[in-house]
């Protein structure tokens, strides 16, 4: 590990020393135990964690990059990476850029059918049918060969396996290596320290955007690439200049002038990183695929979409349970996760047809050349069926999770934003659906056929243009909204019911005595003020900001005064805003004030003795504040609220006391106690305020209750509990700084439409619906994903393909209008097999997911649980009645796509909003969490991953920071061990009882077991172990865009307790062991068949 | 007793009692047929050179607990005083032991018929040290919704009177507009304030509760609040009501901080919409006020002291709509019950009044605007509490920049505030009170001393008398303004006469001046209580019945009417009374009316005597200052005239007098007597400003100028167009009676079983008008007596003990008494409570205006009249907003 940050001990490298933050915070207000070094890096720093992915920069660099590592990750510690924000929410130069890569088939080598079959499947590891004898032979015929499969492009390198330098050779290499980038080289290296500081600043971004961008691949691919062996490796690392030249020439030269240089460049990219992609996988497969059956088909699936349909038989089925042979399974052969830490090259579209996108947990780069990413929009199923009675015989569900503003993968292609003057963008005159790429324009052009109602409208005079011989437009590679599956349309007033109103943050912090005394209120304030410098920069950007305890306080923060003045609102049952303005101003009229007050609000209330918390009239006080304007409010409650509008009882205790009742209505507590607040939410939604609530407590707080108003208003809620002083600041500030500068709109409205013959049935999610069609959503940022379930209402035909798109129309933070559209067709099936070969398991998941919480608050637990079973049941029923070919009743067979639904459905089960035990307001919490989640979040949320770190220097990281995970079985964990667990919000740590204490010293600072408290930051000690530790944890957080709570388990006593509920596949008192839990599934499907 | 005499320089003595009546009638009958009330009016704590402070506490009687005074007989040897109200013998204590015929206590010395009592503080008997008592509290709350030069001006004004507190003064500071913000003084990182909405009314606890102030149910005399207050600091003694001292401090501690706050302190924020009055809530910034002084510590004395720059229009107490196209009630719109906020607002202040009552704090208002604020709706609030009111027209003018820092000039020592008094009367058997008017509040207890009918502030009715003499004891206790308690003792006696004998003895009883003043407040206190009351035909017709039971003439024969010389000034008064502003309404708006009303109930008899009857001093070469008629024929172009009517002081310059001044004559050495000529008024009128509260406007004018308005709209028309041919005199003035309140010639003659009616003469007065010439001539003769006191009022009043400003502090109230007796017992109940009773006495009397001009059925002249009232307007408020000029006086009765 190289420390280019010269002066400092050498026991610290720049790298993100969560502590150094801790520290700062903490000079602030908390007394911090062990002081170790306020190092900053440089001057800027009071925010260190920038460093994450360079940790891992292989050693040349640090010659080159000079001064403390790449700002981006920094900014964001755990977070996504950094170049991607400049470019999500508006690239500048993109109306202007109407430089597509002109028809990339024709230059991909690996393009459409030509190349398609690649032969080289013989690699593949046993086909799936294979099964271990133990498990009762083989389960299926083996799947389909390669034949007749349009190999897609991926498939080749993939399949190819080492191969891969020939591809890169082939696609010429040497273009693509240093000659060609250096220039970009060269500009990346200075522009680093720029792109650092200023990174999110409006300021910076327009003329610099390319080479953030352009020197995020660089930081990105080193992860990647470690595992490369041989030339390609070398070069990209040696240059810094990570190969993925993908974007890389697109960015850099800003607007191409008409040109194509993405041409010759782009296609030698797309393969060499392709190549990664294909070898990636598949190493770690060979590796740790202990079940051969399962892992092949798997692998196989995505690429069998193309098939004819009546093509081969299914690839899948698994595994075979022996209904009496239960101890004859070997645990190690079922069906377990087996991710990939290697980048996968994804392509939207291959061969005219949908590519089915990879595992939405895998690392992934997307080549949008038709469907949008996967990113933004990912169906539970890769085709459509045609009638609504081959859906309901799959028994799955037919939905789609839409993430709009999803943070793209930095690699990729930036967003084009397509400006259309003031007509606005091309929209069909019956559906008022928006032009994409698969519009059929007809008639020399002069007309197009919608592909979402079937209409066919007039093409606006200005826009014709000629059909080429191809039957597509000439101008369908240089127009973004004609060759992408994801643009932005630049809104016209017709969008617009007022002017775009301006970023606005209004802080609102809890002061009341337990706030002030747990340090609640401290970190807050000290996050904030280190957050200010964060906002959007911009005269547009104004904030505010109000204490409360039983009252509320404003702060007037004009720069005329003298000194920030408390305007006191005492009536907390009839609230009201105290000024007609001066309460929100624009940020750089308050900045001083707004430091110097949020330095004295904790010492000012130091000796508050009022207890009571007034959170509802605080939080409609200050929605009336910013009512004329709408914005961002950001709540810090430490409390059960207590006082005035909206105030609670402590229920929890109530039901406790009355048992009988409680036991029976006990979910009724995770309802909202009553309606006052979702009323409020409403009126806020309506004004386009948007509440994100931090609870950092100490006690029950009423989630169910709060919670309704994130909720509604497109909002989040962040939890911390126990709240500790000491080691969650950090994650507060970390948690605060990417709410704010995470890619996000404001006063926004999104409305999904599907092809003639579906309907949307509903949308679930944090948002506000006032009109069936429509999502109001105050604000929504890149975290933030709809589910949005789809119902027939007619047939579709075979053949054709079924579009959905959707269309967010918001405000950015620097105060523009602009329409996202995103557009995915996919093919329609009357097949079964069809459906269940091109099932998507995560987000069918996901949706599963989001489902049973949604049922949690209104249904026994008991009942939900069977309810979670018997989602998985159906679905493993169907199957086997009509695709598994196999008769034998003592199988359990499995499709290939969804073989791990038991296990997630499991772990599910076993999560905190369905564990039965468990405080009510985690599993509010839960609830409330999941719904706006992610597809990739959800997937660890339920199953968390969880990896060995005592042996971290012995094990030669082959490809990736983050070693292999271990299954969440107790039986992999030995004594001597020290294992991380990360869910995506906790990061546990455990470790045994007889752990090498040289270890401990290494990593923790400590020299045994007895030592640790449950508490406790993260820091970097001067030896491999801690650094690859610390790197591990970096990558984790960026990852997961979360901080972690860090928390310290030892086996034996209740944190180790805790450890050990995250073992989903043990068994515990109240939940099968997932062997016993496949059986349990087998049996109902045979009672099903019987 | 003897009858005052009028030339008397303090009419009121140490007692500070002055009556209707010195002697008074036997019977209730009797009592009536007098037409003028009994009543008393008495200054309750009025200075006095001659006062005597007894550091002890007072001696009462065990059964009817009145204070031992120099009217009890006592008993030396037995040590036995009895008590002359209930005739209850009582014994001195031990400590008296040691009096005896030489040793007399001062008490019960006779030339002390009020004397003071130092009483220990009752909640702390014990440790009773007057250094510790509580600090006075003032409790500013300013509008910041006018325009930035007026609030500048008032900042300015607050600033000043900051900084004259005296140190251990509590002061805290309200500001408000749209919403009210209660600023915390205590608060030392940064200014705090609380804001409360515009629109919401708040009980007393509400406002607590919000201000962190909890709801203390002991608030009221709960022992040990001042515990622990040995310190010097005043925020050691508030005990559980520590929160208080968050909002009030010592002036001396934040005089600094209240400074910086009114340097910052802006206009306010709220947006009003174009063709909109700012939205002022005045009604919940002063209820607000009031609640936060509710967590107070009992018995501080506090005052609200509001700064008022426009009509409340948000919020309870609101008096007209925010929409500026409604212009503010007038008086046509209250008797047309067209005010559709009156009511409510009246309603609201009510209740604030009574608030204050039991906290025992005063709300003071001091209002600018060119438009009405309000006063109308508050006064009940401000005169419930006795608080000021100062009306001007801006906060930088001179009537409030020198009425405001007059409060506070010299340390409120000086000043004479003293808060939370309350008086206890005790009298005869025979007497019992009927009511109080003036600027107090009764507590309504009921005992055997109240009448059941109430008048004003209800409470004296009359059993029989049983005594030659009847006593009546007035107990004033009070907090002086250094913080201590005081007992105020004054013991009178009055000699019951019997009428029936002859009414020499009431006659000579007869005290004009306070007779007027009482059917001047009667007469106002009706107009605002009886719906319909007409004041001119009331007073007209107790004239009559007056002179009718007191006068002598033959019947038939109204030239052989004469009256005793003893109410030879009353008919005077009268007149002038019915063309006051405080009868004749419909020229001034229902605040401006309310404001003279206010005063006329809290000033002292001479003063009010000048409100009713101005004084006229006319200034010439070759002559000293002489009073001068209150009539046009006063004015002469070689005199100065100085008009004193209370409200206003105006120095009048004849034609030749002004052409000189303009000329410069007085700067040239020669004309040295010129010089002092046009000094001597400005002189005189500084004396009378300086002395009185609120400053008057001084208006300096020049005949026929526009301002010689102010002199003219006082003055008897004497000579208008029908008459002026023949008045017209050299350098004389001609007033045109069409804006005037016409003169009314009282004539009597005989009529029925020998009752005196009046007729007014209209036809017969033009006819006669030598007649009427030589009328006026008498009556000058007879008010030259008057204006001689009148004249010399200020210096008089300056003269009487050393503080000038003492009117100020004084109570003035006006107790009208009833008496009962068993002779003829009648019914008390209902009526026009005990006198005036024309329905039992028909006598015949009947009224017939001369001013048919005014005849409402004269439609012509109407139209001018209103043409006329119009532009009046548009002048007052210079506003554009037009009062409705149909404020016509009500059609005249006509026989």
């Amino acid at each position: 590990m190289a420390t280019p940050g010269g002066p400092r001990p050498g026991n610290f490298p720049p790298n993100y020393n969560p502590n150094a933050l801790a520290n700062n915070m903490q000079n602030l207000q908390i007394n911090q135990p062990n002081q170790q070094q306020s190092g900053n890096l440089g001057g800027s720093a009071p925010r260190p964690p920038n460093t994450t992915p360079f940790g891992q920069q292989p050693p040349p660099f640090t010659g080159i990059r000079p001064g403390p590592p790449p700002p981006f990750t920094g900014i964001r510690p755990g977070p996504p990476p950094p170049g991607v924000f400049p470019r999500g929410p508006v690239p500048p130069n993109a109306p202007a850029q109407t430089t597509l890569p002109p028809n990339m088939v024709s230059t991909r080598p690996t393009g459409p059918p030509s190349v398609s079959q690649p032969p080289p499947i013989v690699s593949r590891p046993p086909p799936p049918g294979v099964l271990p004898s133990q498990i009762g032979g083989p389960a299926a015929p083996s799947v389909s060969g390669p034949g007749p499969r349009p190999g897609s492009v991926s498939s080749s390198p993939r399949t190819a396996g080492p191969p891969s330098p020939t591809h890169m050779s082939a696609s010429g290499p040497v273009s693509n290596g240093p000659p060609i980038f250096a220039p970009g080289m060269a500009q990346s290296g200075p522009q680093f320290p720029p792109s650092m500081g200023g990174m999110p600043r409006p300021s910076v971004r327009p003329p610099q955007q390319p080479h953030v961008l352009l020197s995020r691949p660089s930081s990105q691919p080193p992860q990647v690439r470690p595992g490369f062996a041989g030339p390609p490796t070398g070069a990209s690392s040696a240059m810094g200049q990570p190969a993925p030249p993908f974007s890389a020439p697109a960015q850099n030269m800003p607007p191409p002038p008409g040109s194509s240089p993405f041409s010759a460049p782009v296609p030698g990219t797309l393969q060499s990183s392709s190549s990664p992609y294909g070898m990636q996988t598949w190493p770690p497969q060979a590796q740790q695929v202990a079940p051969p059956p399962i892992p092949g088909p798997m692998q196989q699936q995505p690429r069998m979409f193309g098939m004819p349909p009546g093509g081969p038989p299914l690839p899948n089925q698994s595994m075979a349970l022996n209904q009496t042979g239960q101890s004859k399974i070997d645990p190690n052969q079922i069906p377990r996760l087996t991710p990939s830490s290697a980048v996968i090259l994804h392509e939207t579209r291959q061969g005219n047809q949908a590519n089915p996108p990879p595992p939405a947990t895998s690392d992934y780069i997307v080549k949008d050349n038709g469907n949008c990413s996967p990113r933004y929009m990912r169906c539970t199923m890769n085709q459509i069926p045609c009638t609504v009675d081959l859906l309901s015989t799959s028994a799955m569900q037919l939905a789609l999770l839409v993430q709009p503003l999803a943070l793209p993968h930095p690699s990729e292609e930036p967003i084009h934003v397509v400006d259309f003057g003031e007509s606005g963008p091309v929209r069909c005159s019956r559906c008022k659906g928006y032009i994409n790429p698969f519009m059929k324009f007809i008639d020399q052009g002069r007309r197009f056929i919608c592909n979402l109602c079937g209409f066919t409208d007039e093409t606006p005079r200005d826009y014709h243009c000629n059909l080429g011989p191809d039957g597509r437009r000439r101008d369908a590679d240089e127009r973004p909204e004609l060759c992408r599956g994801t643009v932005e349309f630049v809104a016209t007033k017709e969008y617009m019911v007022r002017d775009p109103m301006p970023a606005v943050f209004f802080f609102l912090i809890d002061v009341s005595m337990n706030a002030i005394q747990t340090g609640a209120t401290a970190a807050a304030c000290s996050a904030i003020n280190q957050v200010i410098a964060d906002l959007p920069e911009g005269p547009r950007t104004m904030v505010g900001i109000a204490t409360f305890d039983s009252t509320i306080h404003f702060y007037n923060l004009k720069r005329a005064l003298q000194q920030p003045l408390m305007l006191v609102v005492p009536d907390v049952q009839d609230v009201y805003t105290p000024l007609e303005s001066d309460v929100v101003v624009p940020l750089a009229e308050c900045r001083q004030h707004l430091e110097l007050l949020l330095e004295s609000i904790p010492t000012m209330f130091q000796s508050n003795r009022i207890a009571d918390s007034a959170f509802g009239a605080a939080v409609k006080a200050a929605f009336l504040a910013m009512k004329s304007t709408g914005g961002k409010l950001l709540v810090f409650q430490s409390v059960l609220p207590s006082a005035g509008l909206g105030s609670l009882s402590a229920r929890e205790a109530e039901g406790r006391s009355n048992i009988s009742a409680g036991e029976k209505e006990a979910h009724k507590l995770l309802q909202p106690a009553d309606k006052a607040l979702k009323t409020m939410a409403i009126e806020f939604a309506e004004y386009q305020v948007c509440v994100d609530l931090f609870i950092t407590t100490q006690t029950y707080v009423d989630i169910a209750s709060l919670s309704v108003i994130p909720r509604i208003t497109g909002g989040q809620v962040y939890y911390y509990y126990p709240f500790s002083a000491l080691s969650d600041p950090a994650k507060l500030y970390n948690d605060l700084r990417w709410n704010v500068i995470r890619p996000q709109g404001f006063e926004a409205v999104m409305r999904v439409r599907c092809s003639q013959g579906i309907q949307v049935q509903e949308y679930s999610g944090n948002f506000c619906r006032r009109i069936p069609t429509d999502v109001d959503l105050p604000a929504i940022d890149c975290d933030k994903t709809i589910m949005v379930s789809l119902k027939h209402d007619d047939k579709l035909q075979e053949g054709t393909e079924c579009a959905f798109q959707c269309a967010l129309l918001y405000t950015t933070v620097h105060g523009q209008r602009r329409i996202r559209v995103s557009t995915l067709s996919l093919p329609c099936t009357n097949m079964l097999s069809n459906l269940f070969r091109s099932a998507d398991l995560d987000t069918q998941f996901a949706c599963i997911t989001k489902q049973v919480a949604s049922e949690i608050p209104s249904a026994p637990l008991a009942q939900v649980r069977d309810q979670a079973t018997s989602i998985c049941v159906n679905i493993l029923y169907s199957y086997r009645k009509f695709c598994a070919t196999v008769s034998s009743s003592g199988q359990l067979i499995l499709p290939e796509a969804l073989k791990l639904l038991p296990l997630y459905t499991l772990a599910l089960m076993k999560s905190t909003g369905l564990r039965s035990e468990g405080r009510i307001d985690d599993r509010s919490f839960w609830i409330n969490h999941v719904s706006p989640l992610p597809t990739p979040l959800i997937i660890p949320l339920v199953y968390p991953r969880m990896i060995a770190i005592h042996d971290l220097d012995e094990k030669e990281l082959d490809d990736s920071t983050i070693p292999s995970p271990i299954p969440l079985s107790s039986e992999h964990i030995t004594d001597e061990g020290i294992y991380l667990l990360e869910n995506g919000e906790d990061c546990l740590i455990c470790v045994g009882n007889s752990v090498q204490s040289s270890s401990l010293q290494q990593l923790f600072g400590i020299s045994s077991v007895e030592e640790i408290s449950s508490q406790f930051t993260l820091q970097q000690y001067d030896n491999p172990l801690s650094k690859k530790l610390n790197a591990i944890v970096n990558e984790i957080r960026r990852q997961r865009c979360s901080y972690l709570r860090l928390k310290f388990c030892k086996k034996g006593d209740p944190s180790g307790m805790t450890f050990f509920s995250h073992m989903v596949e043990d068994k515990t008192q109240s939940g099968l062991s997932y062997v016993e839990y496949l059986v349990h599934i087998h049996r109902q499907i045979q009672s099903k068949m019987a | 007793m003897a009858a005052p005499e009028l030339a008397q320089t303090d009419p009121e003595g140490i007692e500070g009692v002055r009556m209707t009546w010195l002697n008074w009638p036997r019977s209730k009958v009797e009592a009536s047929k007098c037409v003028i009330p009994i009543a008393a009016s008495i200054q309750p704590i009025r200075p006095h050179v001659d006062l005597q402070i007894l550091p002890y506490p007072p001696l009462r009687c065990k059964t009817c607990s009145a204070v031992l005074n120099p009217f009890c007989r006592v008993d030396f040897t037995a040590l036995i005083w009895i008590c002359p109200f209930c005739f209850q013998r009582n014994h001195f204590p031990q400590h008296y032991s040691s009096i005896s015929q030489t040793n007399v206590p001062a008490e019960l010395y006779p030339n002390f018929p009020s004397i003071e009592y130092l009483i220990p503080n009752y909640q702390n008997p014990q440790n009773y040290n007057p250094a510790v008592a509580s600090s006075p509290i003032y409790l500013f709350v300013l509008d910041t919704c006018m325009i930035e030069e007026e609030l500048e001006f008032a900042k300015s004004a607050l600033k000043r009177a900051i900084g004259m507190l005296p140190d251990n003064a509590m002061v805290g500071f309200i500001s408000y507009g749209t919403q009210v913000q209660v600023h915390e003084l205590g608060f030392s990182e940064m200014s705090k304030v609380y804001v409360f909405r515009g629109s919401k009314e708040l009980s007393r606890d509400q406002v607590l509760e919000q201000l962190g102030l909890g709801v203390s149910g002991g608030r009221r005399a709960g022992p040990g609040i001042q515990k622990g207050g040995a310190g010097p600091s005043p925020t050691a003694g508030a005990g559980p009501n520590t929160g208080i001292n968050r909002f009030l401090l010592p002036a001396s501690e934040c005089e600094y901080t209240l400074n910086s706050l009114l340097d910052e302190l802006a206009t306010d924020q709220w947006p009003v919409a174009p063709g909109n009055r700012a939205l002022r809530c005045t009604g919940v910034a002063l209820s607000v006020a009031a609640g936060l002084l509710g967590a107070s510590t009992a018995g501080t004395g506090a005052r609200i002291i509001g700064l008022v720059g426009g009509p409340c229009t948000e919020g309870p107490g609101a008096i007209v709509s925010k929409d500026l196209s409604d212009p503010v009630r007038s008086h046509k719109d209250l008797d047309k019950d067209a005010a559709p906020f009156f009511k409510k607002a009246v309603h609201f202040f009510d209740e604030l009044g009574k608030q204050l009552v039991s906290q025992g704090h005063v709300l003071d208002v001091f209002a600018s605007a060119l438009d009405q604020v309000g006063i109308a709706e508050m006064k009940v609030a401000i005169e419930k509490t006795g608080g000021l009111v100062v009306l001007a027209e801006s906060f930088g003018h001179s009537v409030f920049k020198d009425s405001f820092k007059r409060i506070f000039e010299d340390g409120e020592q000086s000043l004479g505030l003293s808060f939370n008094g309350t008086l206890e009367i005790n009298c005869s058997k025979d007497i019992k009170v009927q009511g109080i008017i003036g600027p107090c509040t009764s507590l309504e207890k009921k005992g055997p001393a109240v009448a059941s009918t109430v008048i004003g502030q209800g409470i004296l009715q009359l059993g029989r008398w049983s005594n030659p003499q009847l006593y009546i004891q007035f107990l004033t206790s009070y907090q002086s303004p250094d913080g201590q308690m005081r007992l105020r003792v004054t013991t009178v006696t009055r000699r019951w006469v019997d009428s029936t004998l002859g009414n020499e003895d009431l006659i000579q009883g007869f005290d004009q001046e306070v007779a007027a003043v009482v059917m001047a407040r009667l007469a106002s206190y009706k107009m605002e209580m009886e719906e319909g009351f007409d004041a001119t035909r009331w007073l007209d017709r107790n004239l009559i019945r007056l002179c009718s039971k007191f006068g002598d003439y033959r019947k038939d024969d109204p030239a052989s009417f004469t009256l005793n010389p003893c109410f030879s000034l009353f008919p005077q008064f009268m007149f002038n009374l019915r063309r006051s502003q405080f009868v004749q309404v419909f020229n001034n708006s229902p605040d401006e009316t309310a404001y003279f009303r206010i005063l006329l109930n809290r000033e002292t008899i001479s003063n009010a005597a000048v409100m009713i009857q101005p004084s006229l001093i006319s200034y010439a070469f070759n002559s000293l200052p002489a009073p001068a008629l209150l009539d046009v024929q006063s004015i002469a172009a070689d005199r100065i005239l100085l008009l004193d009517s209370y409200f206003s002081v105006v120095i009048f310059h004849g034609m030749t007098i002004a052409q000189w001044r303009n000329m410069g004559y007085q700067n040239q050495p020669e004309h040295q007597g010129f010089a002092l000529l046009l000094q001597a008024p400005h002189d005189d009128a500084q004396l009378i400003i300086r002395d009185r509260f609120p400053v008057p406007r001084l208006v300096v004018c020049d005949q026929h100028g526009s301002q010689a308005r102010f002199l003219l709209a006082k003055l008897n028309p004497s000579a208008t167009y029908s008459n002026a041919h023949e008045m017209m005199n050299s350098g004389s003035d001609v007033i045109f009676t069409d804006d005037a309140f016409d003169d009314c010639i009282l004539v009597g003659y005989g009529q029925g079983r020998g009752v005196c009616g009046f007729d007014v003469i209209g036809e017969k007065f033009r006819e006669e008008e030598n007649q009427l010439a030589m009328r006026n001539l008498q009556r000058a003769k007879k008010a030259a007596v008057l204006f001689k006191i009148l004249s010399f009022f200020p210096r008089i009043s300056s003269d009487v003990g050393e503080s000038g400003a003492s009117t100020v502090a004084t109570l003035i109230v006006l107790l009208v008494l009833a008496i009962t007796s068993t002779a003829a017992p009648l019914d008390t109940e209902g009526g026009d409570g005990g006198f005036g009773r024309e329905k039992n006495e028909r006598d015949e009397c009947f009224l017939l205006c001369v001013n048919e001009k005014l005849c409402a059925c004269d439609v012509r002249v109407a139209e001018q009249r209103s043409i006329c009232c119009q532009n009046y307007c548009l002048e007052k408020c210079g506003s554009g907003e037009v009062h409705s000029c149909g404020d016509l006086p009500k059609k005249p009765i006509c026989p």
